[in-house]
């Protein structure tokens, strides 16, 4: 065997080389069958190894899948404490004594420090230039984070009667609009006289687009003021509608940061206020025009989807940011501090988004599970989107598994065991091929997702067949309930299949052991029921009493495909005992559910249970032949060996070949081991030699 | 104004209400110009001056086509500040804009403090009849609860879109001269219009 089997496995094994030889070296056929059996043995425990090996890697395949998922979720786990972490840094950074969103800002933007500084000079430079060309407007400077944002020269109108009334110069600063009259007997450096200051919050700008005449026009209302200018041309009249614009939009975001950051952090606030070089907003000023108003809104904006559930535009606007904030970043080497600002709050929001989805798919006790998967796919398409997928897949899986629980806890055990089964792998296997659908289409293309399904799927279906043998593997349940109840789970596994996952291998796998130990069990009931009834018997042909009982018989046992027509002498007698026909059916039952419930793994203990059975048949038949002295006697106990030998065991083959493919050993055994009871007593015309060849082989 | 003899014909201020998009814009260009804007682009505030006859008088109006959004309300009241006579628009394709013109009708009372201030429901965009959501039993039942004339336009066909300018018109120079006289009459308590009127003098 060895060295054959190193041959084989060299490299430069050569296969026609190899037959070459051994045809030059063996004389005559039967060594070459010697040979032909020797490699034929070889094959086939090469074969058994290879299935053993493929067995275990697929074992170890779904330990690993297993590990695998486990691990991710840690990592995922890991990952989430430490955005936690950062997020709890960010705001405790943000809270510290140092006042506003500085701490952030510092590491970020040192080189800038030294641009803002010098901006900040010019603005206060700008801003003193101004004190000193206008006559009373000494508070000008009182509020820290005024900037200059445009300045010109207008002609107030009358607004009733469109006349001129002065020559006016105005100011626009961030936080509103100085208008300053031309001082007509000037002195020294102050060309202007103040004349009034409207708050940006309550000023309504209105851009005339006709009044007769007067072009270039445009209106302050500010109550109770109504004030009409002139500029000088259209392109200065509409910069100052723009920079209006700008100056109002700004404004109203950097309220909405300073309620924010009121909010957040109060106490820090004055401390800001008393050294103005540091506060972050006069820099900002001149870039929160620069930013698109969408960008400066998305974190309010995106609060607001949240809150009204539409996630969809929630997520649109996150990625248009993020976006956004990509592309503005590489072409900005030191970014802003309302960036970063915004980023940092778009990130949250991301969190946020992201934690409100899970919940949404958490599985609690108090939430309905009426939606079903369907309710799931929106959040889960939306946690894909945002790059989730693995914990939206922990959650649909869970979701999956209490949807699974309660339509299991529905399928109420009444009646029979095999209505009970059905309606259960029912409810399981329609659920499976459901979810299976939904998982699919909710993650089309990812291979990590698709392992954890099928880790997920195993285990439901470990806890389907564990359920399942409990409560169908009971001593009281007959064997042809429990084939029954085989069959149909089995069927039922197939459906996944149409999915590609084949669970058929695993449900065989969780039946084997208690199925081997069902049909032993099965087979010792009729090995029993064979001693009792042989007991009793009294070797008489079978009395139908009746030709319609006869003829009943008969059909009824070429039902079964076994015409017993040849047995029939005088109208009602049949030349087989009672016995014999009541095991017949016996064992053909138990053929049937044993060739139903056939799978590779169970076809030696299958072969080994027909065997015994028909063994300890023929044994009894064979004693009471030995012990019979009358030779009529003998004759009929014959023809009874004769039909179970020949005639049974020949029905038993033909249904066991077209079930597995080739006929049982054990039954070719028996009929070998046993041709001396026909031989002995009856020398006919039959020839049993036929089934003594291995014509498979 | 009309009390006091001026160069200038009588002015009446006549202010466009409504949410965005409902056509406030289409309808002053189309009683401006005669002509139908088709492409939308959303209005800051723009003002329009018109020298126009209303029932042989020569008079001028005063046009100013507002935000639908206004982020502060401190300058959204001063737009209504500013009127005397109210257009508040919705679409008839566009349930939320009638819904809104019950706000726009209550932060106009309040800021006018006047229950019987020159107003109109218009009900825009009657030339899209197959695209309606709004009634016009609906429509006239809250006009009528408010004590106010309800009318439907077209911007785009012109239906009844001089209609609404005038009738609003006739409101506010009814208005005028119902004040004149009891300002005359017994030196009422300047109302926060009267103010305004004097600071412009």
């Amino acid at each position: 065997m060895d060295p054959t089997l190193k041959l084989f496995v060299s490299t430069d094994f050569n296969p026609d080389k190899y037959v070459r030889e051994l045809s030059q070296n063996c004389i005559g056929g039967p060594e070459l069958v010697r040979l032909r059996n020797k490699v034929q043995s070889l094959s086939e425990e090469t074969s058994g190894k290879l299935k053993r090996n493929v067995y275990q890697n697929y074992i170890q395949f779904i330990e690993t899948a297993k590990e695998i998922s486990h691990l991710e979720s840690e990592m995922y786990q890991l990952s989430h404490l430490l955005s936690e972490q950062r997020s709890l840094l960010n705001s405790l950074s943000n809270t510290s004594v140092l006042g506003d969103d500085k701490p952030v800002a510092v590491e970020v933007v040192v080189n800038s420090e030294d641009n803002k500084k010098q901006e900040e000079e010019a603005r206060q430079n700008k801003l003193t230039t101004i004190l000193e060309a206008v006559e009373g407007c000494s508070n000008l400077l009182e509020v820290s984070t005024r900037s200059l944002m445009h300045e010109g020269d207008l002609l107030e109108l009358d607004p009733m009667e469109n006349t001129p009334l002065k020559r006016i110069h105005g100011y626009l600063f961030n936080d509103g609009v100085m208008l300053a009259a031309w001082n007509s007997n000037r002195r020294g450096p102050i060309r202007y006289k103040f004349e009034a200051f409207y708050e940006l919050g309550s000023l309504a700008v209105v851009n005339v687009r006709d009044l007769g005449n007067i072009k270039y026009a445009f209106k302050l209302l500010a109550f109770p003021d109504t004030r009409l200018f002139q500029s000088t041309s259209n392109s200065t009249k509409k910069e100052w509608l723009e920079k209006f614009d700008q100056a109002k939009k700004a404004r109203l975001t950097q309220d909405q940061i300073k309620r924010e950051s009121f909010a957040e952090k109060s106490p820090s606030r004055s401390v800001s206020i008393e050294s103005p070089s540091l506060n972050p907003f006069e820099e900002a000023e001149e870039e929160v025009a620069s930013h698109p108003e969408w960008l400066m809104e998305t974190p309010e904006e995106l609060d607001v989807y949240v809150a009204q559930r539409h996630f969809e535009d929630a997520l649109t606007l996150l990625h248009k940011a993020q976006e956004y904030f990509k592309n503005y970043l590489p072409h900005h080497h030191q970014p802003d501090h309302t960036v970063l600002d915004l980023k940092r709050k778009v990130e949250q929001r991301h969190l946020a988004v992201t934690e409100v989805l899970m919940k949404e798919l958490e599985v609690s006790p108090d939430k309905s599970l009426q939606g079903g998967l369907r309710a799931a796919r929106r959040p889960v398409g939306l946690l894909n989107q945002l790059g989730r997928s693995t914990q939206s897949c922990k959650l649909f899986l869970k979701l999956c598994s209490s949807i699974m629980r309660t339509h299991c806890k529905r399928v109420k055990r009444e009646g029979s065991v095999i209505v009970y089964i059905q309606h259960l792998s029912s409810a399981v296997f329609t659920n499976m091929c459901h979810m299976t659908e939904e998982f699919l289409r909710a993650f089309p293309n990812s291979p990590s997702c698709s392992s954890a399904f099928i880790v997920w799927a195993s285990t439901e279906l470990s806890i389907f067949t564990t359920h399942f043998i409990k409560q169908v593997f009971i001593t009281q349940t007959t064997l042809s309930t429990l084939t029954e109840c085989v069959v149909l789970a089995r069927s039922q596994c197939e459906r996944l299949c149409a999915y590609g996952i084949d669970f058929c291998y695993q449900l065989d796998g969780a039946f084997r052991t208690p199925l081997t130990r069902a049909i032993r069990d099965a087979r010792d009931k009729v090995t029993d029921a064979i001693k009792l009834r042989s007991l009793e018997d009294t070797w008489i042909p079978t009395n139908l009493k009746s030709k319609s009982g006869l003829a009943r018989c008969l059909q009824e046992h070429a039902k079964m495909d076994l015409l017993l027509d040849n047995y029939v002498t005088g109208d009602c007698w049949l030349q087989l005992t009672n016995n014999t026909l009541s095991f017949t059916k016996l064992f053909l039952n138990l053929l049937e559910d044993c060739l139903k419930l056939q799978t590779s793994e169970l076809l030696y203990t299958i072969d080994e249970v027909l065997f015994d059975i028909l063994d300890a048949q023929v044994k009894y038949i064979g004693q009471s032949l030995r012990s019979e002295k009358q030779v009529e006697q003998r004759q009929f106990i014959t023809k009874n060996v004769d039909f179970v030998l020949i005639t049974l065991i020949s029905l038993a083959q033909k249904k066991y070949s077209t079930v597995v493919g080739f006929e049982s050993f054990g039954l070719k055994r028996l009929v070998k081991e046993n041709t001396a009871l026909l031989h002995g007593v009856t020398p006919t015309s039959r020839q049993i030699t036929k089934y003594s060849s291995n014509e498979y082989l | 104004m009309s009390k006091k003899p001026v160069t200038q014909p009588a002015l009446h201020k006549v202010i466009m209400v409504g949410s965005g998009g409902v056509g406030k814009s289409a309808l002053t260009l189309q009683f401006m110009y005669d002509e139908f804007v088709e492409d939308y682009e959303p209005t800051k505030a723009d003002s329009y001056r018109k020298k126009i006859l209303l029932d042989g008088e020569e008079v001028q109006i005063d046009i100013l086509d507002t935000a639908g959004q206004e982020d502060y309300a401190a300058i959204r009241d001063n737009y209504f500040r500013s009127g005397e006579g109210f257009l508040c628009i919705f679409s008839i394709t566009e349930d939320e804009s009638f819904q809104a013109t019950q706000d726009f009708r209550e932060q106009i009372l309040r800021v006018k403090n006047d229950e019987n201030i020159p107003f109109l429901l218009v009900g825009n965009k009657c030339d899209l009849e197959e695209r309606r959501k709004v009634s016009y039993q609906e429509a006239s039942d809250r006009a009528k609860q408010w004590g106010v004339t309800y009318v439907e336009t077209s911007a785009k066909t012109r239906e009844h879109v001089d209609k609404v300018f005038f009738d609003l018109m006739r409101e506010i120079r009814a208005r005028k001269m119902e004040e004149n006289k009891t300002n005359n009459g017994r030196g009422k308590d300047k109302n926060k219009r009267k103010k305004l009127k004097c600071v412009i003098l």
